[in-house]
């Protein structure tokens, strides 16, 4: 049993799968730039191989499913310090038990995953809800958010069918990346906040409607701020534009 | 811009008492210039009162010729008055939807000069944002009694979801606090939108309340008669509290429409009536109708309201019945003391029984026993309704049919359906139960895990309860807590202020 360490991509982890089957066994999957040395075992540098990636990605299609492999590209998205290593141990577990092991939720490796999972679902549905966009000059579209884990692409598809004729920018301040997109094509860039483009005239007027028509709406005798951030967790208000002082009332 | 500001303000602030404010039903790409539809709807944000906001609620206008008394648009009261221009919303629909403010629009409206009149104005508003604007996003459109059935046409035409409000949980309470409003008004246009979407062969129900039944055929035509309602009306004679006395208007209606039913039977019988197989058109309000009411403004008992609902749902189909606690905004000699507490507990339990109509096969009937006329205030009516019944349990989690599941507190859809499929591989423990979502705090009481039954107490309703009182108690404080009651202004602004809003 020894350490892989891996770049950080998901071809990487994919790599160190094809390993674990043919040399030695990992005893967990850590990436290359946070590992911390136990001492204990060993680590083993894992480069990531693109044939390799492939013959893994092939595998986990064909023998276990397309479903559970868009379950661990999402789970890679996540945040989660050990997902490699449970992506690993879902994986084998896979291989083991075939296109039935999303059932079997009574199995750790299953509710790692499926837990891991539900989280980062559940912040991509935020982030449909809560991405807050501000008009630019020349029409562009400009939202900026900061979510635990790494949903841009996920929210891509979703965004593209809904302002296809819009150029639209989803900054995630966080990872310095956007998402870009324009007439359902779309790619994802490195973004910093000097590529935020200028702010359109009356964009302040239409955020001061939005506020005064979000501060009206709320029925006083029923006030219940807890509900409110039950549902709207205090982390994201920072990016909407209801939850924010305006400049100039 | 200062204009619209103000028209806003005042325009929001009357549409805020209106419930609905979901955006789901019907799933859309882009078919037009701006706009998608999401099948399970998506909520923007939440406002102080945690409700949530989806849509954009506004009424198109607030100057009333209605009196009715609970109404914040009484005719008279003293009140700020506005209008809209149907170009002016339009717009404002669309630079909010751009900056992902909102799913689409609710547009409702009070009643000025006459319902046509009104409903042309709606219609006109939505047009430009279908047509001019090539909005594809949600609309939702409140249909108001007594307007014409070929404008109601029309706009369910553009609309994705009509709402007529039944105001009130009886026909006693609608003429005493909406004079102006008559039954028989309110059930035409929920009848014709009900044809309407059998006719398109998009009719599905509320939840899982007609799960594999095809609606879309003669019987569930509203036509003549009383013939097609049932065993309706059969609780009236149980105790007079509880007169859910809509039903004789609700068979009231002549058969007028007899094209329209033959059109109806003549798709049926070319052999593709299943709603599989058959063309589905959803050009008309494809997300179905839904209504409203006002939970304690009149007398009503809970079994009378929910047999409304129950009403509601089995003739009309609609998708869901909204319930208001009444929040006394008017002062009136007919209204419930303008000093009381919006029933919201009672609101919130009646809320817990509809699910239970709507998703897990509950009828009216089961959810009171013996001469109960209200739901148990401090129970959850399904845990009520166990421990009424605790011959048919403990259930064996491997055995139990689905709808037994279903049955069990703490177990829901999600988490029965879980338990149906892990049977197929393996059986289910005890402790595979919390990782597949089952609240066990309730369910253990209730079931029974290869065998072995995990409720440490005695197997006695008192017993049982105790112990769901006792464990619910901190949560009843925290969600009921005094944040809820009756605010002055001065207060609000501080809560608000200590919760960081302003």
């Amino acid at each position: 049993m020894i350490d892989y360490l891996y770049d950080g991509t998901f071809e990487g982890i994919l790599t160190c799968i094809y390993h674990n089957y043919y040399t030695d066994k990992a005893s967990g999957i850590f990436r290359k730039d946070e590992y911390q040395s136990t001492l204990l075992g060993g680590c083993m540098d894992i480069k990531t191989d693109p044939v390799k990636a492939t013959i893994v990605y092939e595998a986990i299609e064909k023998k276990i499913s397309s479903y559970d492999l868009r379950r661990i590209y999402k789970v890679y998205l996540s945040n989660d310090s050990d997902k490699e290593t449970k992506i690993l141990k879902y994986v084998l577990l896979g291989f083991h038990k075939g296109a039935s092991v999303s059932m079997l939720h009574s199995f750790p490796e299953v509710f790692d995953i499926q837990s891991i999972e539900k989280k980062v679902d559940v912040e991509r549905e935020r982030m449909l809800q809560f991405v807050r966009f501000s008009v630019m000059k020349n029409n562009i579209l400009y939202g900026r958010i900061e979510p635990d884990n790494d949903v841009l692409e996920l929210i891509a598809s979703h965004f593209c069918d809904r302002y296809k004729n819009d150029p639209f920018i989803i900054h995630d301040i966080g990872r310095r990346k956007a998402l870009i997109a324009y007439q359902r094509r779309w790619y994802i860039s490195l973004f910093d906040d000097k590529d935020v483009p200028e702010v359109s005239a009356d964009e302040q007027n239409y955020r001061r409607l939005w506020k005064n028509y979000f501060d009206n709406i709320a029925v006083r005798e029923r006030t219940n701020p807890r509900c409110q951030k039950n549902f709207m967790p205090v982390r994201y208000w920072k990016n909407l534009t209801e939850m924010t002082v305006l400049k100039n009332g | 811009m200062e204009s619209i500001m103000k028209k806003l303000k005042i325009l929001a602030d009357s549409a805020k008492y209106d419930v609905s404010c979901s955006s789901s039903g019907v799933g859309r790409h882009n078919d037009g210039n701006i706009g998608s539809a999401h099948a399970s709807g998506i909520c923007h944000s939440w406002g102080a009162d945690g409700r949530c906001i989806s849509l954009l609620k506004v009424l198109f206008t607030n100057k009333c010729v209605y009196d009715c008394e609970y109404c914040v648009n009484k005719r008279s009261n003293d009140f700020p008055r506005a209008s809209f221009e149907p170009d002016e919303l339009a717009r404002l629909t669309i630079e909010f939807y751009r900056r992902n403010y909102i799913e689409g629009l609710f547009l409702s409206s009070a009643v000025e000069i006459s319902p046509d009149h009104t409903a042309e104005r709606i219609l006109e508003s939505l047009q430009l944002l279908r047509v001019k604007y090539g909005f594809a996003g949600y609309i939702h459109a409140k249909i108001i009694p007594g307007v014409s059935p070929e404008l109601l046409h029309r706009i369910g035409l553009f609309a994705d979801r009509l709402s007529v409000n039944i105001e009130m949980p009886t026909s006693k309470s609608l003429s005493l606090l909406a004079p102006q409003k008559k039954p028989k008004e309110i059930f035409a246009p929920m009848r014709q939108i009900t044809n309407s979407l059998i006719e398109r062969n998009i009719l599905t129900g509320p939840g899982t309340m007609f799960k594999g039944q095809n609606l879309n055929t003669e019987k569930s035509y509203i036509g003549g008669g009383r013939k097609h309602l049932g065993k309706m009306g059969e609780d009236l004679t149980e105790d007079m509290n509880c007169s859910a006395d809509y039903e004789k208007y609700i068979g009231f209606f002549e058969d007028t429409d007899s094209a329209m039913k033959d059109r109806i039977v003549q798709r049926n019988k070319t052999g593709v009536s299943s709603l599989k197989f058959a063309k589905r058109d959803k050009s008309f309000a494809p997300a179905g109708q839904t209504t409203q009411m006002i939970i304690g403004a009149g007398g009503e008992s809970d079994k009378s309201i929910l047999t409304t609902s129950e009403n509601l749902y089995r003739t009309f189909k609609m998708k869901r019945v909204y319930y208001s606690a009444y929040i006394p905004v008017v002062e009136s000699p007919v209204l419930p003391d303008s000093t009381l507490l919006p029933p919201l507990e009672r609101e919130h339990r009646i809320y817990q029984a509809d699910w239970l109509l709507r998703f897990y096969g509950f009828s009216v009937k089961e959810l009171f026993g013996g001469k109960e006329i209200n739901l148990d205030p401090d129970l959850d009516p399904k845990v009520a309704w166990a421990l009424r019944n605790l011959e048919l349990f403990p259930l064996e989690v491997n055995k139990a049919s689905f709808e037994m599941l279903m049955r069990i507190p703490g177990i829901g859809a999600v988490s029965a359906k879980r338990i149906i499929r892990q049977r197929r591989v393996s059986a289910v423990r005890f402790e595979d139960l919390k990782k597949m979502g089952v609240v066990l705090k309730r369910a253990k009481y209730f079931l029974t895990c290869l065998g072995r039954y995990y409720g440490e107490r005695r197997f006695e309703q008192d017993v049982i309860r105790n112990a769901i009182l006792q464990m619910e108690d901190g949560l009843q404080v925290s969600m009921f807590d005094n944040t809820w009651n009756r605010l002055q202004k001065g207060e609000r602004q501080e809560k608000l202020s200590s919760a960081g809003l302003i």
